[in-house]
């Protein structure tokens, strides 16, 4: 299944002709956007504003303080922080690489099966995580099929070799994705030149291509940077003694019920995340300078030389045969008792998971899930509309406030959560509205589930439909207000028909994000509700590989069945008879 | 685009009646209207204090190169901008409270900006369904603004698959069909090419023509405003240098600017023998004492110079500088343009431009030859050299 990460395409008969046209006086006294603006504001405050606010005051309480002051003074802290950021470096590094081989393979070298191998490289995409972890234990760990079954090993993959391999495994896609649309839209001309000039093809590689991709290989490695420094998922279960501030966090909320240390470190692990991504979105994303002009750049050479062509294959097939052993183990795995000890066929896990007292997770789950995702994806295209089109000064901060769900740790979300909503919201006084998470909160804490799972998944609809937007002419959207629509009718009418491929970016990613997210939830489960993420953690904690893995094929084939249908709802039925494709 | 684009072989023909406003509607007027990007004193001024009367049923176009505050301006009348002062009025009402969206124009733009994801019909019933006309009529007004534009054939298509030319058409339909009080035009015809273009103003101006629908037209070609227009407006760095018919912005423009932006122009120094009477006086230029219509602010006090367009230019072979033919020129250069040929001349009073239209192969001059320079009669026009406009 392939999801449009980035772009989504636009047709050439509304690209904008000048798209760096800034309209400065944007109309704004539209009752419309005004209301519009408001209640965006209203929904960004409470998802993300409110637990924010909560966990800033409950890690500057004496007793988060108290912690604070320990970052600074306690050994133990410096190895947790000093950890946090290594693991961060390393596999920004190791995922980074593997992203651009994977990328470079795909976009330059010549070779069969490249479509297997995007989707290969969209897997992690759509699994949850602990899919890869579980899998490697499996394969590799002390009593691993491979490494003890094959070579009688007793391999110790806990700590950081083992996240090393799963987080770089589980999050590369990212790079990949970003390389290769740059490799892509890098002008061929550019290598003809430099080769017209007498430069051989590897002194065109490193002089002409690689200077090209630097902003964003820089990117990629900040975004994996702050991907796996806020992993909670992986540490638990593949971490052994390697605490980082993620998995220190949690214990102190869930084994010491110590709720303002938990604050004081996601504080902690709030900071780099947060330099990163500003890093990121305002230096980074300036340095770039391949144009992304709309039109094909031209058919790209295709690289037969072996001196490129062999390593670069034999990597990346290694690598992809890793992918693929670990997630068939994946689905194999829900059929053995114990997997990789006691291979004997059983479908018991499997009834555990969808008809047994494992089912409620996954009905819960999906329902909310399903709950979350249209909310999400409609107002991450209302928030690019209103960024890109309407909105003056404010616009820079609504953006950045509607981006900080992803630049924020899930465990940091979790936790500003519980501090916040564990009890009814009052505001002078008087009662706003009752608990939404925690144990007596109403409807079992779905409600801040829900919340969460839109705070997770907003970003990614967000930039879909800011990109999308910034390629439409806003003559467009004006020849609407000219015949006498408001803006509210011009962006049912004319916007989101236009930008439903964007819509549909929002919408699969906020579907398979919600399904897929475990840091900030493991705060959030109650009693009443069950999610899938967290029914796996504890699976797995308890050694029950089979049902974890039956867990994982079918949150795999949920989602990728939801993302299905979507496709063929949002193409078929929304905007039927509308489609504008040539 | 695809094949369709060549030369559109169906003008716009129907009766367009239909769509006439009533009488005497849609009076435009712009009071010292203001826009100032961001709110210090010392931002730049994109359109400053520009006053305007626009008629009911005339055509006035807004001419200027880029950045002038053309498109502001008419931006503004639109409602799509603020302005920073100053009001804009419909038929007396203030419409600067009002949004854009109701108010009674209607827009033409640059790139058409057809919505791609419905069909031409669409498109032109988009702004009649949000007024909720009944199915009948929406039917009906839809058909007679497709058969006015000759777009019948292609209502079912989608904006794409139609040429350049069809599309700006569908663009002037959905326009129309809302029987605005003013249309505005943006720019329209910019994005076609040079043969449609022609063919597509012309069929503007007798649509026009017939509705007698006001209409305010912005561009930086002066042939397009030259064409069109009832009246032009030159503007330049936000201001108005000049409101006239076509004739007298061409031939008596009231700035050295209007003179050089519109057409081109040879400035000769000049000077002035007597103080103007009557819009004419005798100056001294280009070798002779001759009697020329003058701008209102010249006078004896300030320097002056003989605007005189290359058109006008009369070379004459045989030189004899005598009282006839003025002064003895160099032909420093001769382009061929088929239906003219344009010579550079090197004088005693400096280089001038001449444009000899439709020559006899024998009568054309060669680089290096001597020729006699003059002015055909009355078309010399002179101008202060710091005029006000």
């Amino acid at each position: 299944m392939a999801i449009p990460l980035i772009d989504a395409p636009v047709p050439d008969s509304v690209r904008a002709t000048a798209p760096k046209l800034k309209r400065n006086g944007k109309s704004a006294k539209d009752p419309a956007v005004v209301i519009l603006t408001t209640i965006v504001c209203a929904i960004l405050l409470l998802i993300i504003g409110f637990p924010l606010y909560g966990l800033l005051t409950s890690a500057f309480a004496p007793k988060g303080l108290e912690v604070l002051a320990r970052m600074v003074t306690d050994p133990v802290n410096h190895r947790i922080i000093a950890n946090t950021l290594l693991l961060g470096l390393i596999v920004g590094t190791t995922g980074t690489l593997v992203g651009f081989l994977f990328a470079y393979a795909q976009v330059k070298v010549k070779f069969r099966g490249k479509r297997a191998l995007h989707l290969l490289a969209m897997i992690p995409i759509v699994a949850p995580p602990f899919a890869v972890a579980t899998a490697v234990i499996t394969l590799f760990g002390r009593n691993g099929a491979i490494t003890n079954g094959i070579f009688g090993w007793q391999a110790d993959i806990y700590g950081l070799p083992g996240l090393t391999i799963v987080l770089s495994l589980s999050f590369f896609p990212v790079a990949y994705m970003n390389i290769r649309g740059m490799l892509e839209s890098l002008d061929p001309s550019l290598d003809e030149a430099a080769a017209g000039l007498g430069a051989s093809k590897l002194r065109v590689f490193f002089t002409v291509t690689i200077p090209m991709l630097v902003p964003g290989l820089a990117g990629s490695f900040l975004l994996l940077f702050v991907e796996s420094i806020a992993d909670l998922a992986n540490p638990l279960v593949l971490g052994g003694d390697y605490t980082v501030l993620a998995s220190r966090a949690y214990l102190a909320v869930t084994g010491e019920f110590n709720m303002q240390a938990g604050a004081a470190y996601s504080l902690t692990l709030m900071l780099p995340a947060l330099l990163v991504f500003l890093v990121q979105r305002y230096w980074v994303s300036r340095k770039s300078v391949v144009s992304i002009t709309g039109k094909p750049a031209g058919a790209t050479e295709q690289i037969s030389a072996p001196s490129i062509r062999i390593p670069v294959l034999v990597i990346v097939g290694f690598l992809a045969a890793l992918i693929v052993s670990i997630y068939a183990t994946v689905l194999a795995g829900g059929f053995l008792k114990v997997p990789g000890v006691n291979n004997e066929l059983t479908l018991a896990h499997y009834q555990f998971v969808l008809a047994g007292l494992g089912s409620k997770a996954m009905v819960d789950t999906t329902i909310l899930a399903l709950i979350a995702a249209p909310i999400a994806g409609l107002l991450g295209m209302l928030i690019g509309w209103l960024v890109v089109r309407k909105l003056k000064r404010a616009s820079g901060l609504i953006d950045f406030i509607g981006m900080l769900g992803l630049a924020i740790p899930g465990t940091v979300l979790g936790i500003g959560y519980l501090i916040t909503y564990n009890k009814p919201v009052n505001i002078f006084g008087l009662q706003v509205f009752p608990a939404l998470a925690g144990g007596s909160a109403i409807l079992a804490g779905a409600v801040a589930i829900v919340m969460v799972y839109i705070a997770r998944s907003l970003p990614s609809g967000q930039r879909a439909a800011v990109s999308a937007l910034q390629q439409i002419h806003p003559a467009i959207e004006e020849a609407s207000t000219s015949l006498g629509a408001d803006s509210a009718t011009t962006f049912r009418k004319v916007t989101l028909p236009l930008i439903q491929s964007a819509l549909l970016t929002g919408l699969t990613f906020a579907f398979a994000r919600s399904m897929t997210t475990l840091s900030p939830i493991v705060f959030l489960t109650t009693p009443g509700i069950k999610i899938m993420t967290s029914q796996i953690l504890a699976e797995v904690d308890s050694g029950r590989f089979g049902n974890a893995f039956a867990y994982c094929t079918v949150l795999i084939g949920i989602v990728l069945l939801v993302i299905l249908l979507l496709n063929v709802i949002i193409r078929k039925v929304v905007f039927r008879g509308q489609s504008h494709r040539r | 685009m695809d094949n369709l684009t060549a030369a559109d072989p169906t003008p716009i023909t129907a009766d367009a009646s239909e769509f006439a406003p009533a009488l005497e509607s849609g009076q435009v007027t712009l009071s010292a209207l203001t826009k100032r990007y961001g709110n210090r004193v010392d931002d730049p001024i994109a359109v400053d204090s520009v006053d305007l009367d626009i008629r009911a049923g005339e055509f006035v176009t807004l001419l200027g190169p880029s950045g002038c505050g053309k498109t502001s301006t008419l931006r503004m009348i639109a409602g799509f901008e603020t302005p920073t002062s100053g009001h804009v009025t419909v038929d007396g009402t203030d419409m600067v409270s009002v949004p854009p969206n109701k108010r009674p124009m209607s827009m033409v733009f640059q790139s058409y900006a057809l919505f791609p994801h419905l069909s031409v019909r669409q498109n032109v019933a988009y702004g009649l369904r949000l007024k909720k006309t009944s199915e009948k009529r929406l039917r009906e007004e839809v058909d007679t603004a497709l058969t006015i534009m000759n777009l019948m054939p292609y209502a079912e298509r989608a904006p794409h698959q139609l040429s350049g030319g069809q599309q700006q058409r569908v663009a002037l339909a959905r326009a129309l069909v809302m029987r605005p009080k003013v249309l505005l035009f943006d720019e329209p015809l910019s994005n076609l090419d040079a043969k449609l273009r022609v063919q597509m103003r012309n069929e503007i101006r007798r649509l026009q023509k017939r509705l007698g629908i006001t209409s305010i037209f912005v561009t930086h070609d002066q042939d397009e405003a030259m064409t069109l227009s009832d009246r032009i407006v030159v503007m330049n760095q936000g201001r108005i240098e000049q409101i006239d018919v076509p004739e007298q912005v061409y031939r008596h423009p009231s700035s050295i600017f209007v003179a050089d932006f519109i057409g081109r122009a040879n400035f000769l120094d000049a000077t002035l023998l007597v103080d103007p009477v009557d819009g004419r006086a005798r100056a001294f230029a280009l070798g002779l004492e001759r009697e020329v219509a003058t701008h209102p602010d010249v006078s004896l006090e300030g320097e002056v110079l003989l605007m005189v367009r290359p058109e006008s230019v009369i070379l004459t072979p045989n030189p004899a500088a005598d009282s006839v033919h003025g002064e003895v020129g160099r032909v420093l250069s001769a382009i061929f343009h088929g239906e003219s040929v344009e010579y550079e001349v090197e004088t005693d009073t400096g280089s001038i431009v001449a444009l000899v239209s439709d020559p006899a192969a024998n009568e054309i001059f060669e680089p290096m030859d001597t020729v006699s320079v003059g002015i055909k009669a009355d078309r010399g026009w002179l101008l202060p050299v710091h005029a006000e406009s």
